[in-house]
């Protein structure tokens, strides 16, 4: 039995030897073997080095970041790049361990949709060491990245607070008070439209009543945030909440509690959308995952081809307000990028 | 008829298996992925690979000695995430060395509370820490205010991001913990103490071993691990993120030690098969990343490995000659 045992463990490192020694050839072979190849086609065509993006997402479970996702990919292809993607699969450790493999397989610059934005600072400095360029597209950023793509939120919460306004302005049980549903304080760049939307309506001349913060990401946790609102103030006559799916919970506790609040969502998600056509939801401020995708590839080729320069700049996204009169339209626009129906 | 000569064959192949197979999978699980992937075939990717199979390989120590006593431990994702972020907001006070020490500390502290619930009170140790699952993760949102805590101590970065020689230091810290461990498990009285526990608790309290004692130090044990495994986590991320760290960390540790050949009723298990099984798995989600698998098939291999991995061993108990009841 011993004799097995000492035959194990001299297995164990042989067997490891010859992977770090197959692996490190492997790796200078592949390093070496498109040098050749670029030299063959410099004499032919002109000297052009191929371009290849890698990009990190979140999760691919969500439709907001499938858009995402494709705006990167298609931006990309129109581009003439080479794409990579690994998928987070919504876990930090494997977030940072993906940007690390980008790193490795020599991409010239890569994209990313952080999990955990706070624990993408030692991957982004390893890319940056490399001489990569790192661009976020939405959530949020840490350590050296180029540049964070994301939407204009402040200018959204602004939206929704004109909107209500337009809407409400002439109707004589206007109470002059609003509720709004945030978002917790971690979320420093999604918490902006909440900011947006208190100052326009404080500058309308409005009261935020009520201010409470979704525990609960989900429609159920609109909802429970709602009822809370609505019995801390009872007399608001608009709402607004800052992200999708907790909207609709929101405007559905509205009906539940048989008031006339009017609920303004944020995200654009399918579910917003049908709430709208359903006369559920009033309106919802459209955020643009394609073109935040898109973008992001295109500071990308400013700064490898172009060579600008872009250092921790924020580079924000347009929104659009969505209502019961502009939604076919634009669910329309939304089907001819996305390839699949909007709600 | 009583055929020898048959449960001579079956015994070597159980044997063989007991020996090599892992091993055998880790080489099938390279060569596949090499030879689909040329990016997973890189150096730089076999060493980062390497590096972050430690983050599962540290837990999975802890996790071998506490399964083989027949116990084990769901709580340990969320003490990953409490006992980082208490750690790494120490150390603008106590320092980086100072934070990385009262990290270990912490966790081996509750480890030893689980282990008193569990061995003193008697409360079975799936209801203990499950409790504990949403205590240790309330706790850490309670502590942060739910924000995140970044770290910028040098001397804790570079447990997880630092070299010596070229060398990862996470994967030395590993290779510490595993022959330490090793040691302890082999040639000390103490890891004849868990063993006697797993395949008979009665027996070995007959038998003089003060049973409850010996769970309390294994809980502990498994605290102090995961302390290190957090250290080297958070070195790895830059930040301690009381919701998102250590989310699933307890299926992936045990999975590792199932799949290193650990039986889930106790008594037999190998720390050497947990260190190759926490290798196979972090190579195995890194390929299917590199091919492009979607996290839903992910999801599923990974599902399926872990049952594949359990009737494997019934396999090699069944050659062997050891049929568990």
């Amino acid at each position: 039995m011993s004799k097995i045992k000492y035959l194990r463990v001299a297995l164990i490192i042989v067997v490891s030897l010859m992977l770090a020694l197959t692996f490190t050839l492997a790796g200078c072979k592949k390093e070496a073997a498109p040098e050749k190849e670029e030299e063959e086609v410099a004499e032919e065509a002109a000297p052009e080095k191929k371009i290849t993006i890698g990009y990190s997402l979140w999760t691919m479970e969500y439709t907001f970041f499938q858009n995402l996702e494709k705006g990167v990919r298609d931006a990309c292809t129109d581009l003439g790049y080479e794409y990579v993607m690994i998928d987070q699969n919504s876990d930090p450790t494997k977030m940072v361990q993906d940007m690390n493999s980008l790193v490795g397989q020599g991409i010239t610059g890569m994209v990313s949709t952080p999990v955990d934005p706070g624990a993408i600072g030692p991957a982004v400095e390893a890319a940056r060491d490399a001489g990569i360029p790192v661009v976020c597209a939405d959530i949020g950023k840490s350590g050296p990245v180029n540049a964070l793509i994301i939407s204009d939120n402040y200018h959204g919460g602004e939206l929704a607070a004109e909107y209500l306004h337009e809407l409400l302005k002439d109707d004589p049980n206007n109470t002059w008070k609003f509720g709004l549903g945030n978002l917790k304080p971690q979320w420093t760049y999604a918490r902006e439209r909440g900011e947006g939307f208190r100052d326009k309506a404080e500058e309308l001349g409005y009261e935020i009543a009520s201010e409470i913060i979704v525990e609960t990401a989900s429609a159920e946790g609109g909802f429970d945030t709602m009822q809370q609102i609505i019995s801390a103030a009872p007399d608001i006559v608009g709402a607004f909440f800052s992200s999708g799916r907790e909207a609709v919970g929101a405007a559905n506790a509205v009906e539940a509690a048989g008031k006339d609040i009017m609920v303004v969502g944020y995200n654009g998600d399918p579910e917003e959308l049908q709430a709208i056509k359903d006369g559920v939801l009033t309106a919802t401020i459209l955020q643009q995952p394609y073109l935040i995708g898109y973008m992001s590839v295109e500071i990308l080729k400013e700064i490898i081809e172009d060579g600008a320069e872009y250092e921790d700049a924020v580079v924000p996204a347009p929104v659009k307000l969505i209502t019961p009169d502009n939604l076919d339209e634009i669910a329309k626009e939304l089907e001819e990028k996305r390839g699949q129906p909007a709600y | 008829m009583y055929d020898v000569k048959a449960k001579k064959v079956k015994m070597k192949i159980g044997q063989l298996w007991e020996n090599f197979g892992l091993l055998f999978l880790f080489v099938v699980v390279v060569i596949i992925f090499s030879i689909l992937s040329p990016t997973f075939r890189t150096y730089y990717n076999f060493a980062n690979n390497f590096r972050f199979s430690s983050l599962i390989g540290i837990g999975a120590i802890g996790m071998t000695f506490c399964i083989m006593s027949g116990d084990f431990d769901i709580s340990i994702g969320s003490m990953l995430a409490l006992v980082a972020v208490i750690g790494s907001s120490l150390i603008p006070k106590i320092g980086g060395i100072g934070g990385v020490l009262s990290t270990i500390a912490i966790a081996s502290f509750l480890g030893f509370v689980n282990g008193v619930f569990i061995a003193k009170l008697k409360i079975p140790a799936f209801i203990t820490t499950l409790g504990m699952l949403f205590v240790f993760r309330a706790l850490a949102f309670i502590y942060t205010n739910n924000t995140p805590v970044y770290i910028q101590d040098k001397f804790w970065l570079f447990m997880g991001n630092g070299k010596v020689y070229g060398i990862p230091f996470a994967v030395i810290v590993m290779v510490i913990c595993y022959l330490s461990a090793f040691l302890l498990l082999r040639k000390s009285p103490f890891g004849r103490y868990i063993i006697a526990i797993g395949t008979n608790k009665r027996a070995a309290m007959l038998s003089g071993i003060n049973v409850d004692n010996v769970k309390i130090i294994i809980f502990t044990l498994l605290g102090f691990f995961i302390g290190v495994a957090s250290v080297v986590t958070s070195a790895n991320l830059g930040s301690a993120n009381p919701g998102l760290m250590g989310q699933g960390y307890e299926f992936q540790v045990i999975t590792a030690v199932v799949l290193g050949g650990t039986s889930l009723k106790g008594g037999n298990g190998s720390i050497g098969g947990a260190f190759i099984a926490a290798m196979i798995l972090t190579y195995f989600k890194n390929g299917l990343g590199l091919l492009q698998v979607s996290s839903y098939w992910q999801y599923i291999a990974v599902g399926l490995i872990l049952i594949l991995a359990v009737t494997l061993n019934r396999i090699k108990y069944t050659l062997l000659g050891q049929v568990e009841v």
